[in-house]
């Protein structure tokens, strides 16, 4: 069927077509008349700017957040930096107070520091037994002026030779020797305090030098 | 119809549309090329540019691992590492920066610093002449060392001086806070890392630590690049090693062999303090002892520990182990009776003693108080030959000691069968035997410990980084001979002392036990006989249940041997030790074994 016979074809054929029963209060009305056009004043609709307000501000604080958030990061950053440094000054000054301290406490050093006090080293010593109420031992007073004898050197450590600050101008370790004139000479085990004697190999710290054999007889 | 004029809908003439095909088609072309070259270079790499790349962006950096402390039984450090700087320049810049600005803080404005002001601030600061250090500035080096092993707290102040080219270079140094005290024991490094004497060289595996890496991506700018690879393996620092000895000692110890060897002009001196009933050795002393901070200021024969290394012939020391084997063995008891007559003569071999005297009726403990070759001899012959030597061997001679220590001696004990006729009996009082001092020691800590050898002990234990103390396990004991044995003989040792010829070995207030000890000294240049002497004395105290051994040997002392005594050295040591340990007084009647029979 084409479209133009399907559009003048009837959509009911005969009387098969059910009456639908007309609302009785609307009898074929007369054809409605438009309603004429006119002007009219548009409605006020909603005022939109408290919105984006809002939306600037709101923007604004996120910023600003942001920035706040920035700052503070990097300061605590800075002040990471710093303390980190800070750290680590703290633990080598540390390390340098432990040292000093480290020397102090090194018994040559504290021997020659007593012996510059006036110290003497105490020579027989007595017990006393609070149980059996008995003294044994004869506790003899040490004696002044005794010959301390041979001076381990102290420990040459750099820079930290003024535990026992040198009288003199001469060598540090001046003031290590013998006191009277009459003590023996400076011991072989003070090296550092014999200035004259140069030892034949200075190896200072390094590797150890071949070894040398004896001539048989010599 | 309208035509307009420039519309796509104007047909083009065939050669318009000929030219615009052979562009497109030179357009595609390129585009193929460059889009190959784009593939090329990204996705197959061709000429390896952006592994080349990588390896240049990546950036390796060594973290050292810090090298252990080595510490006394109280945790005295006795060796550790500290951060030093190197000051090197970079000459080139320096010699071609006339000028420089700095910040001043006082005034908050930028200084201009000229740079001889700056090598005269510098100067000033690491107290050198200021000509040298300008030497040291200029020239045309990318890389010249100005200053070594400058302390933190200068390198700061020199790094705030900001003169152009100066760089601090840290550098790890190590340090011995006591200087020569057991500097032989402790020994040294070689370039600041690798040990070279002592127990930096034993230990050096387990001070050392290993090393860690980190390897990151750095860009042109010299900036780390955030996201790229950054492996990290970090440093394993050294443990610590604690050793048995204990500082104060050690330093009286030290002194005490020094003088003496001072005084009677000897080659060398060492003392010994063991704990009897541990093991531990609480002295090594040595004459000469190098200071590990600067070794080469002592001759390279003393940079070792004697005690250990010097093996030699000790003399009537070893007479403690012949009464002991004659005891045990049941051959004779510290009051048997002996006739002894000036001199005594066995399979032809005659023996003398360094005293003259007649017929004596002398006790085991007599013999021994006196210290009679003669009278070892007769009471050492019950022995069998297989007999003396086993009993040796079961006292420590001929066994390395192993405490830890570098050349540590075997000493020379020969086989029974390989003894002359006359060697077979000298072995008896210490001739034709050699061994070290602490060997000897450790013989007498089996008496002293009631017959039970432990082997002596220097490292104590390992302390890891993570704070975790590691105990070297004690290495299993050995009974050498019977309680009993053990202490007959310590009752002779302390006769020695109350009876005998040992009395300057006597401390108030202590029950001492001692022997000493004189041999001759093979000369060491290579021709035959001896050149000197070997004067010991080896002790222990209290004797009612003896705690500490002292051993006190000098080498080649000048003078006459028989005015020699090693007594006011050993009770000195002796009395500080057993008064650092708080020992109490002794209790009981001290042992007084009649040295002659009446």
């Amino acid at each position: 069927m084409s479209n133009a016979a399907a559009k003048t074809m009837p959509s009911v054929v005969g009387n098969t077509a059910r009456a639908l029963p007309v609302p009785a209060g609307k009898p074929d009305a007369p054809r409605k008349t438009r309603t004429p056009l006119s002007l009219v004043r548009s409605t006020p609709g909603k005022r939109r700017t408290p919105f984006v307000v809002l939306c600037f501000v709101a923007m604004a604080a996120a910023l600003l957040t942001v920035l706040v958030l920035n700052i503070s990061v990097s300061t605590a950053q800075y002040q990471l930096v710093q303390l980190k440094a800070e750290a680590a000054t703290l633990n080598k000054e540390n390390q340098d107070l432990t040292q000093k301290k480290q020397n102090y406490e090194a018994p040559q050093n504290l021997a020659a520091k007593a012996a510059e006090l006036g110290m003497v080293p105490s020579t027989v010593k007595g017990q006393i037994n609070v149980d059996t109420m008995t003294v044994t031992g004869k506790a003899t007073p040490a004696v002044k002026g005794d010959n301390p004898g041979a001076q381990l050197a102290p420990p040459a450590v750099a820079g930290m030779l003024d535990v026992v600050p040198s009288v003199t101008t001469k060598d540090p370790l001046e003031n290590l020797k013998p006191v009277t004139p009459a003590a023996p000479a400076p011991t072989p085990a003070a090296p550092a305090a014999g200035t004259a004697a140069t030892p034949p190999v200075e190896l200072h710290g390094g590797s150890v030098p071949a070894p040398q054999q004896k001539a048989p007889g010599q | 119809m309208a035509q307009n004029p420039g519309t796509s809908k104007k047909p083009k003439t065939p050669a318009a549309r000929k030219r615009l095909r052979v562009g497109l088609g030179i357009m595609l072309t390129l585009l193929l090329v460059v889009g190959g070259k784009l593939f090329m270079v990204q996705g197959l790499d061709v000429g390896g540019m952006a592994e080349a790349a990588l390896a240049s962006r990546l950036t390796p950096q060594v973290l050292p691992a810090e090298r252990g402390k080595i510490v006394d039984a109280n945790g005295t450090v006795l060796a550790s590492s500290v951060i030093r700087y190197n000051i090197v320049v970079d000459q080139v810049q320096n010699t071609n920066t006339a000028s420089f600005k700095r910040y001043n803080e006082k005034t908050e404005e930028l200084d201009v610093v000229t740079r001889d002001q700056g090598i005269a601030e510098l100067a000033g600061l690491l107290g050198a002449d200021e000509s040298k250090v300008r030497e040291a500035l200029t020239g045309d080096k990318k890389y010249a060392v100005v200053a070594k092993d400058v302390k933190p707290e200068l390198e700061d102040r020199i790094s705030k001086l900001l003169i152009p080219g100066i760089v601090a270079e840290g550098v790890s140094k190590r340090v011995y806070p006591n200087g020569s005290v057991a500097g032989g024991v402790i020994g040294f490094l070689q370039d600041g890392t690798t040990g070279q004497a002592g127990i930096e060289q034993t230990q050096d595996d387990v001070l050392r630590g290993t090393e860690g890496k980190r390897v990151f991506e750095i860009g042109a700018d010299g900036l780390r690049i955030p996201v790229a690879t950054d492996e990290l393996t970090p440093a394993v620092d050294g443990s610590d090693v604690k050793l048995t000895l204990n500082t104060d000692i050690q330093y009286f110890a030290q002194q005490a062999i020094q003088n003496q060897v001072d005084k009677l002009s000897a080659e060398w001196g060492v003392i010994i303090v063991m704990d009897t009933k541990t093991g531990n050795l609480i002295a090594l002393a040595d004459t000469n002892a190098p200071d590990p901070n600067d070794p080469g200021k002592v001759d390279a024969k003393d940079r070792g520990v004697r005690s250990v290394t010097a093996a030699y012939e000790p003399g009537s020391v070893e007479k403690m182990i012949t009464a002991a084997a004659v005891i045990e063995e049941g051959k004779s008891n510290p009051l048997d009776h002996f006739t002894i007559p000036p001199s005594y003569t066995i399979d032809g071999q005659t023996f003398t003693d360094a005293f003259e005297h007649g017929t004596e009726e002398r006790t085991l403990a007599g013999i021994l108080g006196w210290s009679m070759n003669t009278g070892t001899v007769m009471a050492g012959s019950r022995l069998t030959k297989e007999q003396r030597y086993d009993w040796l061997k079961k006292f420590g001679v001929g066994e390395q000691t192993d405490i830890g220590l570098p050349a540590e001696a075997t000493g020379i004990l020969a086989k029974p069968e390989q003894w002359d006729d006359r060697q077979q009996y000298t072995v008896l009082f210490g001739q034709g035997v050699s061994q070290s001092t602490l060997q000897t020691v450790r013989a007498y800590q089996s008496i002293a410990n009631n017959g039970v050898m432990l082997q002596p002990r220097l490292i104590d234990s390992y302390i890891a980084p993570d704070g975790e103390e590691h105990k070297v396990p004690a290495k299993d004991p050995r009974q050498v001979v019977s309680k009993e044995t053990a202490e007959q003989v310590q009752d002779i040792l302390e006769s020695a002392v109350t009876e005998g010829q040992i009395k300057d070995a006597a401390i108030d207030g202590y029950r001492v036990g001692a022997k000493t000890g004189t041999s001759q000294a093979p000369r060491e240049d290579g021709l035959p006989g001896f050149d000197g002497y070997t004067a010991s004395m080896v002790g222990m105290a209290p004797m009612e249940d003896p705690r500490f051994i002292v051993e006190v040997v000098l080498q080649r002392p000048k003078g006459s041997i028989y005015g020699i005594t090693n007594g006011p050295v050993f009770c000195s040591v002796m009395a500080q030790v057993l008064r650092t340990y708080n020992v109490p007084p002794s209790t009981g009647t001290p042992a007084r074994l009649p040295q002659f029979v009446k």
